[in-house]
């Protein structure tokens, strides 16, 4: 009897922790997608409005539609983004290339950019990924104030090389894709 | 007169219901898969337990180039699926002071790439991914292949963003530790 009660209470404290942790999942996901998804469609749809509703976006379709259109327009937008100057201040919550990601999409989707570009405009709009966030980053890490000091311009101008560099490779790992 | 108020009521109301096709597209096309994806994966990350984790970092954290593979491509990888973008860098305690600059380069390079297949590593950029995706997706072309090619592509980039970052830094603390021997 007593070994029945304690494989039963065995039983029942694994599946009620298993319950809970998949509880609290679903509680966690919930308040991020209140918190930060929802609010950010929000405010890409608004964009996506002004942008489709006004005609900018025709606009900036002949701007960016032919920048996207190839690998030099690529690595040129790639370059421009990571410019030491411009990558930190281009950085925060990624905001940027969320929106020039949300434009280049829609000219996708209208056919006027061929889908193979998709590869490499994923990274070309992307080269500044967390520059505004390296003393923070490597604080977390628990850095000494002398390294942050290397650091920050190290990462920032190895962006200079490494995001063109990074293009040009999705570039050629793209062969096949939507071909 | 009126004509041409009602003319700019519906210009103006217009841009509106244009942005809210488009978030009624997205709420219902990607948001429900996404929740479901994310409680799946989250619960997945609370059963391993944060200590196991730490210990893989440790040993990734040793000295010498022959690590550099875990350092630059296996570290950083397991540090943004398990504990996502910002927790990730946090992980960069295990690993050697000179090193700390690229593991990080590395490691917020990775927190893009594996959104097509798991968005939990950062929810709150998923645009990054998705303005581009949902492009394709409204041009009839499937999804899939994008998101593994992106996150194979992001392998291959993390992995050289952490050597090329080394390299740089290397170069400017010799040159300072030089410059410091000079004044001492």
């Amino acid at each position: 009897m007593e070994t029945l009660n304690r494989t039963l209470e065995t039983i029942g404290k694994g599946v009620g922790g298993v319950v809970g942790k998949i509880y609290q999942a679903g509680r966690d996901t919930i308040d991020v997608v209140i918190r930060t998804v929802l609010p950010f469609i929000a405010f890409v749809g608004l964009i996506v409005g002004i942008v489709n509703g006004t005609g900018i976006g025709e606009l900036l379709a002949q701007t960016l539609a032919p920048l996207a259109s190839s690998l030099g327009g690529l690595l040129l937008m790639s370059v421009i983004i990571a410019l030491p100057v411009l990558s930190p201040v281009l950085g925060p919550g990624a905001v940027i290339a969320q929106v020039i990601g949300t434009l280049l999409g829609t000219q996708f989707g209208e056919g006027n950019i061929q889908p193979q570009y998709a590869l490499p405009a994923l990274f070309a709009i992307n080269p500044q990924v967390g520059c505004d966030f390296i003393p923070v980053g490597l604080s977390l890490g628990e850095a000494e104030p002398e390294t942050v000091e290397v650091g920050v311009p190290a990462i920032l101008f190895s962006r200079m090389i490494t995001g063109p560099a990074a293009v040009v490779i999705a570039y050629f790992a793209s062969f096949g894709l939507y071909a | 007169m009126l004509q041409a108020i009602e003319t700019g009521a519906e210009y103006f109301i217009g841009i509106f219901q244009e942005g809210a096709a488009w978030f009624e597209g997205v709420v219902v096309g990607i948001v429900p898969l996404l929740i479901i994806l994310l409680t799946g994966v989250n619960a997945l990350i609370a059963f391993i337990g944060q200590e196991r984790i730490n210990r893989f970092a440790e040993l990734a954290g040793r000295e010498g180039w022959q690590y550099s593979f875990i350092r630059y491509l296996a570290l950083p990888v397991v540090a943004v699926v398990a504990l996502t973008n910002p927790m990730a860098y946090t992980l960069g305690t295990f690993v050697p002071e000179r090193n700390k600059p690229a593991f990080y380069d590395s490691a917020v390079s990775f927190v893009h790439p594996p959104l097509g297949i798991l968005p939990h590593v950062n929810p709150g950029e998923l645009f990054v991914w998705l303005g581009i995706a949902t492009g394709i997706e409204a041009a009839g072309f499937a999804l899939t292949p994008l998101a593994v090619r992106y996150f194979l592509v992001g392998l291959v980039v993390i992995f050289m963003r952490g050597l090329v970052t080394q390299f740089i830094v290397d170069r400017m603390m010799a040159r300072r530790d030089a410059a410091n021997a000079a004044t001492a």
